[in-house]
């Protein structure tokens, strides 16, 4: 293989792995959503683009440094998401069949964002850069790396591990799992359910909003990424199987390497084509995914 | 015949409204037009109401049968076919696709059928986009000419807006009509109980088929219609946001009513016009209202009031107790 060959493949690779790192996060989050509260939340991909243009608020128009800047942010989403469950979600706790309402519910968030994103952030640009994290380059080898990217995946990693341990080995992430399984059985032992609702809604869009405010670090994007990751988000939560952070996390890094590969083969059209037909089929003939519980 | 006129009698006050509103603004072609589009939204929402009243689904991808209806139907009068005859088989190609789409409602209920429609509804839209030469993609087909009329002529201005009015009050009558037969009670059956209507020897595949084609005729007739009479169409005219706003009339008025739906039109297509000077600020409302009918009205305006009226009648939204998937 000649060095050009290497060359695409490696940043084929790395793109890759980053786009599915921050698919892996924002699936997780909605997952986490849906496993606990059965909210399909549509609105993730405004959450993801909010977070990106309060990042680019901050750090270009500011002058924050970005990583203070994404702290803050992620650290925003909290109050964010309780007023949001105050407000809306908890009126839905005990509904039967409340996955639909909240389905429709979240569409009519989707729409306020996007009415007030393009009202605010539509006048000014149409597309939005942030200044890199860390600059430079590292040589792997022959081939350079850009820190700025190389620094995002560290960091997404880094957070999918931890979110992974989390869900896994602490309490909550048990209570969190018993909670999906049977929530009466659940509260039987114990657990109280309202309050890992909560915990699952703040987490889930703390995590959506750390893979906004990563992506934002990573690329530059418009205002159609919101409609593109809610899209992936919800195609990846079906096809690893609703509440299956497993299947999140590995159904993400495959949508990102083949985003990645396709995109370099042909549309982005395509890709979304694929997703689509790919989500379809596993609605159709295993509605509890691949990685199912 | 009393028994009869009291029945009818919101059908017949409906009629006379649906054919005097055009008249009434026959002077103001803006007005006018308003009124057509309402009309317009009152037939597809009552077509939705089917579906998501009576059978217990949420299709989004109602506006893409629609648009496959409006899009056929273009096609075929620009060959050189007569617009009617053109209508008749773009409503009937495209309630078949209504048919084929309605598939997953077999296998899947609750929100894993409207994800599915939803999903359903983006390859539509994407096909739309992406069939450029049958469609014009995104720039969209404008110049669409008017229905020519059988004695020389073309459809135009009040007579357009009387024909859909006829279209619309048809179209309510109908569904009234099937919703008091057979076919309507073993759907309600089935949107109470699949299992319990399966048991009881109700065909279920067979019912809600059913619906799906009645459904999508409501949805693909007003989409052909749709085309000449706003004389533009493009993906967008047909996309996920104009079946959630179909769907928001449906339940804004009260689904699984005959005038549940009709009342939510009458209110919410208007609305766009009105706040047409607010431009920047209709997603937002929308989207308030979206969030506003869920969380304060999740029976509708009309459902709302019937249930005050009939204390102790289980709201419909209660009482539907179809399992979710898992």
């Amino acid at each position: 293989m000649s060095d050009a060959t290497i060359i695409i493949l490696l940043s084929m690779i790395t793109t890759g792995l980053m786009l599915g790192m921050i698919f892996s996060l924002v699936a997780v989050g909605v997952t986490i959503i849906y496993g606990s509260i059965w909210m399909p939340n549509a609105a993730n991909g405004q959450f993801f683009l909010l977070a990106a243009l309060l990042l680019w608020s901050a750090s270009v128009s500011w002058g924050l440094h970005p990583a203070l800047a994404a702290l803050i942010i992620i650290g925003l989403s909290v109050p964010f998401s309780y007023a949001l469950e105050i407000l809306l979600i908890r009126r839905f706790y005990d509904v039967p069949n409340r996955n639909i309402s909240y389905f429709v519910l979240s569409l009519g968030i989707t729409q306020i964002l996007a009415g007030i994103f393009s009202i605010t952030y539509g006048i000014w640009s149409d597309q939005f850069q942030l200044p890199p994290l860390v600059g430079g380059l590292t040589m792997l080898g022959p081939f350079p790396m850009v820190n700025n990217r190389l620094a995002a995946m560290l960091i997404a990693a880094l957070l999918l591990v931890a979110l992974f341990t989390l869900l896994r080995y602490h309490r909550y992430g048990r209570a969190l799992r018993a909670v999906f399984q049977n929530r009466e059985a659940a509260a039987l032992r114990g657990v109280d359910v309202r309050a890992v609702y909560r915990m699952s809604f703040v987490l889930g869009n703390a995590v959506v909003f750390a893979g906004g405010v990563l992506f934002a670090c990573a690329y530059s994007f418009d205002f159609s990424i919101a409609w593109t990751m809610a899209i992936t988000a919800f195609a990846i939560m079906i096809i690893g199987g609703p509440g299956s952070v497993l299947g999140a996390l590995v159904i993400g890094m495959v949508f990102g390497l083949t985003q990645a590969a396709v995109s370099i083969f042909a549309s982005p059209t395509i890709a979304a084509f694929s997703y689509l037909g790919a989500m379809l089929v596993i609605l159709l003939f295993r509605p509890s995914g691949l990685f199912a519980r | 015949m009393n028994v009869l006129t009291s029945r009818w009698l919101p059908h017949a006050i409906f009629a006379f409204a649906a054919f005097a509103m055009p008249l009434v603004f026959s002077g103001n072609r803006y007005f006018a037009f308003i009124v057509g589009i309402t009309l317009l939204s009152v037939l597809w929402a009552t077509g939705m109401n089917l579906l998501y009243g009576y059978t217990g689904l949420m299709p989004l991808m109602f506006a893409g049968i629609a648009g496959i209806s409006a899009y056929v139907t273009i096609g075929l009068s620009a060959a050189g076919w007569s617009f009617w005859l053109a209508m008749l088989v773009g409503s009937i190609a495209a309630s078949l696709v209504g048919i084929v789409l309605g598939l997953p409602s077999l296998r899947l209920r609750g929100f894993y059928f409207t994800l599915c429609s939803l999903v359903i509804q983006s390859v539509i839209t994407l096909a739309f986009v992406y069939f450029v030469n049958l469609t014009n993609g995104d720039v969209g087909i404008s110049h669409i000419p008017l229905p020519e009329l059988p004695g020389g002529g073309q459809l135009t201005g009040t007579s357009y807006e009387l024909v859909l009015a006829a279209l619309t009050v048809i179209g309510v009558v109908v569904l009234t009509l099937l919703v008091e037969s057979g076919f309507g009670h073993r759907l309600i059956a089935i949107r109470e109980d699949d299992g319990l209507a399966e048991t009881l020897g109700i065909n279920v595949t067979r019912q809600r088929l059913a619906a799906f084609f009645i459904a999508s005729l409501f949805a693909s007739i007003g989409g052909a219609l749709y085309a000449p009479y706003v004389g533009f169409v493009s993906p967008r005219s047909f996309d996920v946001l104009v079946s959630l706003n179909i769907w928001l009339m449906v339940a804004f008025g009260g689904r699984g009513t005959i005038w549940g739906p009709v009342v939510g039109a009458v209110i919410l297509a208007p609305l766009p016009f009105l706040l047409q000077d607010y431009y920047m600020i209709k997603d937002v409302v929308y989207g308030l209202l979206i969030i506003g009918v869920i969380v304060l009205l999740p029976a509708g305006i009309v459902g709302g009031w019937k249930r005050k009226a009939a204390a102790g009648e289980p709201a419909p939204d209660v009482a539907q107790k179809t399992a979710p998937a898992r």
